[in-house]
């Protein structure tokens, strides 16, 4: 007994320290939360007791999973926001697996031109924000139903665009389909890229026809990354806000994560977080069968370094045929919007399509209540709340950046270092929790933890610090990730070797882990401050009007039809979030694949 | 014990001579690497004792576990362990620098181990630029700079090719009688294990099985392990039985002086080596005492000597001879047995014909480790 004492004492280092550590911070940021999210779908709430007959708040009861599941409503409330949810997340799922993957094997394994610029340019669709094209959709085909002033298109062409095309189920698939299709071309296109040609040049040698090699060599291996594909892109569908709450409010079709952000501005905090509850649990199943089907599967792909491509397909006089349909296909995903929001920012009358009617008034032109739209902001670049907003979110992305940044490679190298112990596994699964959860639920949970004070800690609604947990907690998957690939790839024998000359710990971080790291921390980094800038669905819960970001606060002008305001502040987060990539490509060669685990 | 039960080392009792130069040698996975990183207190034992000269460098009883750079030790990793971020120079200084030794010393012991090194020259160098010969000596040229009272080596050669790793054992050797520090080397191929120790631990599957000077343990091998891990080409085993004056293994009788420590009768293996062996013609047909027909089954010739594979019944022997010889594929020759010194087994592994082994002599350290 006295051994183990010993061995016990023996034992406590700077990486279990950290461990340790780690694993209650977490678990305070992510499992508490969820279990107080949980217990406030069985409470009464406030405004809550008047469909509660008898009850008063603070009353535990089974009411609003009852109301949910079998309650009159039920259908309209709950299962038409679940199923138009899973037709969504089905349909883009397959429609990024077909875009993405049909790109992936043109660029891998065709002759075709462009290569270099096609490849680069396939990732910007992703970068953009996901509702980027929602807006775009809106600003080219709307119609009278929601009133104003019709789209580009019926400008244009005089044709009235039906409801169902212009508003809805339909768009709402096709735009997250086109922002999600990079997904696909990645880790697609990095299978087929990682198939050793000897794979296949064996067959060949064995007399296999092409198909036939197709069909039974590289299909089957590529197989996981497709599944892979597949279930990432359809529960990244699950959780997304924006679009759905751009394109389907106008026809009052929800999702899921409509029905939640509704029933949570609407005072129903115990109906909204049931709904979370239930994102939360699609997601961690969909995820479990990623897990399942893929898992052990995963390994079939070799990376052996020598995956030199078997023979290109040839393409013969369809080359420059396809080139120039996939240069227009993509470039067009990426400048149409962008040039329809454009347009829409210089029109003074909206509506009006004509030159006469160019105006910089919402860009940099003064209140009023007679010009334009008569709405009494200043242009964007003037407007002080707005301008205060997107300082807000530049904050944001960089605090969040650096943090994960820091946390990522702090945590990667605990979690290697204590490699196989109980301690490490944990603290691996707990920092992947946040990614099985759709974004807006998980900021929902937040809002559950922190709106109040609990115990020491106080309630942080409103503040700054809040928005950053959160975002932290949101990407530190993929910066953790990174951090284990980084230490794997370096090796125990750099730090043993410091160990050996005496280096304390702290020595070690400064002068040998942390610099050798640094190209991969750059990497880490860039899909945080990108991910913030852009990100909706996981604030739009947490913030209020001290805390406004460039995303949440276009809503505001959404729900009044001020679509300018609108479109031109996502137009400046393009700008940034364009601009930030290519240049931390040139300046760092920084590759954003790699951060998004593909 | 590593998590789950995996017994790397187990119940090692070793005392490794002040100043020798220790070889632990064995298969991949018999534990001599994680022996050396105990040593170095990079492992941590679930049991027992480390003691390095008159320092207890590790004891679970007393609670006590001495960091490795305490120790006195230094350790030269299989991979080199180099750091790429910095310099040649840098990479020597390191040490140096964390025990705050002042610029003036840290310099003067730089240019001292450089120049014995000679690499001199690429003081400025990072280590990306430098060959595979040159990392390793920059690799050394670190520990060295540390002045240890023991150096520990974990397969420094096995990253080399075939010529460098013979100029670089000559160079080792140097090194050692030049610093007279004791030096624990971990490797897995036996040749070098020969040529370089004076000492030889080996291992197998976490168990010592013999410790002695390798010539001793050449001759004298504990075990058919033993027996069979030292040596090129591998030894001749064959079975048999043994009486009270002879044995009769595999068509070959070898006389008895002693009796073995075994009942007659008992089945037992003899160990011949390939240089053991002679082999005769068959010219006239006529028997002689001990000698067994075979057949030659192939003809190896390396340029010095010849190596013959002989079937005799049903085994197949290596046999080597450096004479001229006039046998070739197919001829029938006579096989006759000449061990120095005999070697036989038991039917459990062990040795019965005397192993060498070391007593504890003035002693470097004792590792105890369950």
């Amino acid at each position: 007994m006295r051994t183990r004492l010993q061995r016990f004492r023996l034992s406590i280092t700077p990486q279990r320290i950290l461990a340790v550590l780690f694993l209650l911070l977490l678990g305070y940021l992510v499992v508490v939360p969820l279990g107080v999210m949980l217990q406030e779908t069985f409470i009464v709430h406030p405004l809550e007791r008047f469909q509660i007959p008898g009850s008063m708040p603070g009353d535990y009861t089974l009411a609003h999973w009852q109301r949910t599941f079998v309650g009159e409503n039920a259908y309209a409330f709950f299962y038409r926001p679940l199923i138009n949810t899973l037709i969504i997340s089905l349909g883009l799922a397959f429609l990024a697996l077909a875009i993405g993957g049909t790109l992936a094997w043109l660029v891998v394994r065709t002759d075709l031109p462009f290569k270099g610029v096609i490849s680069n340019a396939a990732i910007i669709p992703y970068v953009m924000p996901s509702w980027t094209l929602a807006l775009a959709w809106i600003t080219l085909f709307k119609n009278q139903r929601i009133g104003g002033t019709p789209g580009i298109f019926t400008a244009l062409t005089g044709i009235a665009t039906p409801d169902w095309f212009a508003y809805g189920l339909f768009p709402i698939t096709i735009t997250l389909a086109l922002h999600y299709f990079p997904f696909g071309f990645m880790l697609i296109g990095g299978a087929l890229r990682n198939i050793d040609a000897q794979l296949e040049e064996s067959a060949e040698l064995l007399g296999a026809s092409r198909v036939t090699i197709l069909r039974r060599i590289v299909i089957p291996l590529v197989l996981p990354a497709i599944f892979s594909t597949f279930l990432l892109t359809f529960s990244r569908g699950l959780g997304t806000f924006g679009t759905p709450a751009f394109l389907g409010g106008p026809v009052r079709e929800f999702v899921l994560s409509t029905t939640l952000y509704a029933n949570l501005i609407g005072q129903r905090p115990g109906i909204g977080y049931l709904v979370a509850f239930v994102m939360i649990a699609l997601g961690v199943l969909v995820l479990y069968m990623d897990h399942r089907i893929i898992g052990t599967r995963r390994s079939f792909v070799t990376i052996s370094g020598k995956g030199a491509r078997a023979g290109l397909v040839a393409l013969g006089r369809w080359r420059w045929v396809v080139a120039g349909a996939v240069l227009a296909f993509i470039f067009g995903v990426i400048a149409v919007p962008i040039v329809a929001l454009a347009i829409d920012t210089v029109m003074l009358r909206p509506g009006v399509y004509a030159l006469s009617n160019f105006s910089l008034h919402y860009w940099i032109g003064e209140a009023s209540l007679a010009i334009g739209l008569g709405t009494g902001e200043s242009g964007i670049l003037r407007n002080a709340q707005l301008m205060r907003a997107l300082g807000n979110t530049m904050q944001l992305a960089v605090v969040v950046a650096l943090v994960c940044g820091v946390l990522g490679m702090l945590i990667g190298y605990t979690v290697v270092r204590l490699r196989g112990t109980l301690i490490s596994r944990l603290l691996d699964q707990l920092s992947f929790l946040p990614y099985l959860m759709p974004s807006i639920a998980l900021g929902s949970i937040f809002l559950a933890m922190f709106a109040v004070a609990r115990g020491p800690i106080p309630s942080l609604y409103g503040t700054f610090w809040l928005l950053a947990i959160a975002c932290v907690v949101n990407y530190l998957p993929y910066a953790v990730k990174a951090g284990i690939n980084a230490m794997m790839q370096i090796g125990p024998e750099l730090e043993e070797a410091a160990v050996m000359a005496g280096a304390s710990w702290w020595t070690r971080m400064r002068r040998v882990l942390f610099p050798v790291q640094k190209a991969t921390y750059f990497s880490g980094m860039l899909l945080p401050f990108i991910s913030v800038t852009r990100e909706l669905s996981l604030l739009i819960l947490l913030v209020t009007p001290a805390t406004q970001l460039a995303t949440t606060i276009t809503l505001r002008y959404t729900d009044r039809g001020w679509y300018p305001y609108t479109n031109g502040m996502v137009l400046l987060l393009v700008i940034i979030v364009i601009g930030s990539t290519v240049i931390s490509r040139r300046l760092m060669k920084t590759d954003l694949a790699k951060g998004l685990g593909g | 014990m590593f998590a789950g039960d995996v017994r790397a080392v187990w119940e090692l009792d070793l005392d490794i001579p002040d100043g020798s130069f220790t070889t632990l040698l064995g298969p991949s996975g018999c534990g001599k690497t994680t022996t050396l990183r105990m040593i170095a207190g990079l492992e941590m034992p679930t049991a027992g004792e480390i003691r390095i000269g008159d320092l207890v460098a590790f004891s679970l009883a007393k609670g006590r576990s001495l960091a490795p750079s305490k120790r006195g030790l230094g350790l030269v990793f299989q991979s080199y362990a180099l750091w790429p971020h910095l310099t040649v120079a840098q990479n020597i200084a390191f040490g140096l620098e964390v025990q705050r030794l002042g610029k003036a010393e840290t310099a003067r012991r730089l240019d001292e181990v450089a120049a014995a090194l000679q690499i001199d020259m690429l003081l400025g160098r990072y280590t990306s630029e430098l060959s595979g010969g040159q990392q390793q000596r920059v690799a050394i040229a670190r520990v060295l700079v540390m002045r240890p009272s023991v150096l520990l080596l974990d397969e420094p050669l096995s990253n080399l090719d075939a010529t460098l790793r013979m100029d670089m054992r000559a160079e080792l050797k140097r090194l050692h009688a030049e610093t007279g520090a004791t030096v624990v080397y971990v490797t897995h191929d036996q040749l070098e294990a020969l040529t370089m120790s004076t000492h030889i631990a080996l291992m197998n599957e976490g168990e010592l099985q013999q410790f002695a000077p390798p010539l001793d343990l050449y001759a004298r091998p504990a075990n058919r392990f033993a027996a069979s891990f030292l040596g090129n080409p591998r030894i001749n085993l064959l079975e048999g039985t043994a009486e009270r004056d002879r044995l009769l293994c595999g068509g070959l009788t070898v006389p008895l002086e002693a009796p073995l420590d075994a009942a007659p009768g008992e089945r037992v293996v003899l160990g011949l080596r390939a240089e053991e062996l002679r082999l005769a013609p068959i010219v006239n047909g006529e028997a002689a005492a001990g000698r067994a027909r075979g057949t030659v089954t192939a003809v190896l010739p390396t340029g010095s000597d010849w190596y013959y594979r002989v079937g005799l019944g049903a085994a197949d022997l290596i046999v080597r001879q450096n004479e001229l010889p006039d046998l070739r594929l197919g001829d029938a020759v006579w096989v006759a047995p000449e061990p120095a010194p005999l070697k036989v087994f038991a039917a459990d592994g062990r040795s019965l014909t005397g192993a060498a082994g070391l007593a504890t002599g003035a002693g470097l350290g004792t590792a105890v480790a369950r």
